[in-house]
């Protein structure tokens, strides 16, 4: 392990027991991230994303090879490791500061400590105002800024990310992920985030991965420029340089979707064949 | 866009809903009513018309003689307090140990699966047909009652438990456990919240099983309560009484499920919006 490597992925293989016996979700994934970076991962629909992500949080246990967090072997969820799923997992029960503040309590955190945090982080994810409303009186936009602020709150080392701006609407997702690069710089969080779309891959990260098709492992690793002036939708569309960088990653990831697939369904990913 | 409009579809729904919902329940009020109006008519006709003697049907104003008769003796009190007694009774066992239960086997997918259909079997066997086995077990006594209500009650409490935890999304526990909760954490602050619904279901299913099983265990076991009642009355063919003993069953259990249940439900499941109204 070299120094400031912060998840050290190597020789994961994963299989899952289905009833037509087991089916192999990834294909001997090696894979370091460095702290403070943001690592983000395309793959075509069912090519083991999600599997690597679980296993990293340790959710689920390597049918082969090891996955370390500083340097420790994973074996269970923790709080270094928060995770952010796509389905909005926040508690229907709990109101936005309640939710925000839940890693706080379970961590046993006095309540003058937890309430400045919270407030903190409802300031910049821009939820003043709604502290004491439920869930189900939110858009699914601000819905996934609190599960958002809620994995913050709790301050982990490592945030995991499964699509979490998958299920938003296209203008939300434009002003969270511009957001979630902002949040990120000004927090320092090392960052591995899923997602099929391209765009917001090349956009968000420092390095991207494609993943092949299933069983999935890693075809190819770009490294992207970090943008002195922050990372904003307007100046990126104009950005030759990062458009190139897209075109580059869109090929790789075609490649994966195979000829069954149509060139143009970048919006609608194809199933990976088996 | 969406961020403008979210924030003033929120703060203007509550103040619309509790204005077209204060409408809504006056007229609610009248309709509910109706019925009740339409069923007393019909019966008065029906003894006026008919010219049925006292014996086999009384009219509503003797009914309501009787009723008077009782409330003002205490009698009527004594034997409605013994029933709703029992129930509290038996709601509260049940709930102790039925709630436990279904997370037990809920959390578990191999025992869910395994008990699946036993519950159904069970489900299917009335309260009423274990009376045998309970009047030759413990006799004509109170215990007998209890037992065959809290049979009622608790079927419906644990099928709808485990139901209700089964129900909650994987990824409520997940996040959870990667904020650093504990198993403790978990049962309280997901897997008891998100299967209160049900459980509240089950609750409400079961209260109304357990009312029809108590009044029904009543008039076998004759130790009090409104099945007692009517059942007696029959012995002195006092029509009058059984008509009273009917009705304030059925309005007492309206009473129950009004005043106790429905306020749980509007103090969590609904404010949490979990419930499709």
């Amino acid at each position: 392990m070299t120094a400031g490597e912060k998840i050290v992925v190597s020789k994961f293989r994963h299989f899952y027991a289905t009833a037509d016996g087991p089916v192999q979700a990834t294909d001997m994934v090696d894979l370091a991230i460095r702290a403070g970076e943001f690592v983000t991962l395309v793959g075509p629909s069912g090519c083991g994303k999600t599997t690597l992500l679980k296993a990293i949080a340790g959710f689920l246990r390597p049918t082969e090879g090891t996955i370390a967090c500083d340097g420790k072997p994973v074996r269970e969820p923790g709080r270094d490791r928060g995770v952010v799923f796509q389905e909005f997992a926040i508690l229907p029960w709990r109101t936005v500061r309640r939710n925000i503040s839940h890693g706080l309590e379970i961590a046993r955190m006095p309540r003058e400590k937890r309430e400045k945090i919270v407030a903190r982080l409802i300031e910049l994810t821009g939820l003043s105002g709604f502290e004491h409303r439920y869930p189900h009186e939110l858009s699914g936009g601000m819905r996934q800024r609190v599960a958002v602020a809620r994995t913050w709150a709790a301050d982990p080392d490592v945030i995991l990310m499964d699509e979490p701006f998958a299920a938003v609407d296209a203008m939300t997702r434009l002003t969270l992920q511009e957001e979630l690069a902002r949040l990120t710089a000004a927090t320092k969080k090392t960052v591995f985030f899923i997602t099929h779309s391209v765009d917001e891959a090349v956009f968000l990260g420092d390095r991207v991965l494609v993943m092949t098709r299933r069983p999935g492992k890693i075809k190819a690793v770009i490294e992207v420029p970090g943008r002195a002036s922050g990372r904003d939708w307007e100046s990126f569309k104009l950005d030759r340089g990062m458009q190139a960088i897209i075109e580059k990653v869109l090929r790789l990831v075609r490649e994966e979707r195979g000829a069954a697939a149509p060139a143009a369904s970048d919006a609608q990913p194809a199933e990976a064949p088996t | 866009m969406s961020f403008a409009t979210a924030p003033s579809v929120a703060a203007k729904s509550p103040g619309s809903v509790s204005g077209i919902g204060d409408a809504w329940q006056m007229l609610g009020g009248l309709k509910i009513l109706l019925p009740f109006a339409v069923l007393v008519a019909i019966w008065w006709a029906i003894k006026a018309a008919g010219d049925i003697p006292d014996n086999l049907l009384v009219s509503p104003l003797q009914a309501w003689n009787a009723f008077v008769h009782l409330v003002t003796y205490g009698v009527m009190a004594e034997y409605a307090s013994t029933s709703l007694t029992m129930l509290g009774i038996a709601a509260f066992i049940s709930m102790a140990a039925g709630v436990p239960i279904g997370f037990a086997v809920g959390v578990n997918r191999y025992a869910a699966h395994a008990l699946e259909g036993f519950l159904r079997f069970l489900q299917g066997i009335s309260g009423i047909a274990w009376l045998p086995l309970a009047i030759i077990w413990f006799g004509f006594s109170h215990t007998t009652t209890l037992v065959i209500v809290i049979y009622t009650l608790i079927v419906p409490i644990i099928f709808n438990t485990m139901i209700g935890v089964r129900a909650i999304p994987e990824g409520y526990a997940l996040a959870l456990r990667s904020l650093g909760a504990g198993r403790l954490r978990l049962i309280l602050d997901v897997y008891l919240p998100g299967a209160l619904p049900s459980i509240v279901v089950g609750l409400r299913l079961g209260m109304g099983y357990g009312w029809r099983a108590l009044i029904a265990a009543e008039m076998l076991v004759r130790k009090g309560g409104l099945g007692d009642l009517i059942f007696g009355a029959r012995t002195f063919g006092q029509i009058d009484r059984i008509m009273v003993g009917m009705i304030v069953i059925g309005c007492l259990y309206i009473v129950v499920d009004r005043l106790i249940i429905q306020p749980i439900e509007n103090l969590t499941v609904a404010r949490w919006g979990l419930l499709q109204r």
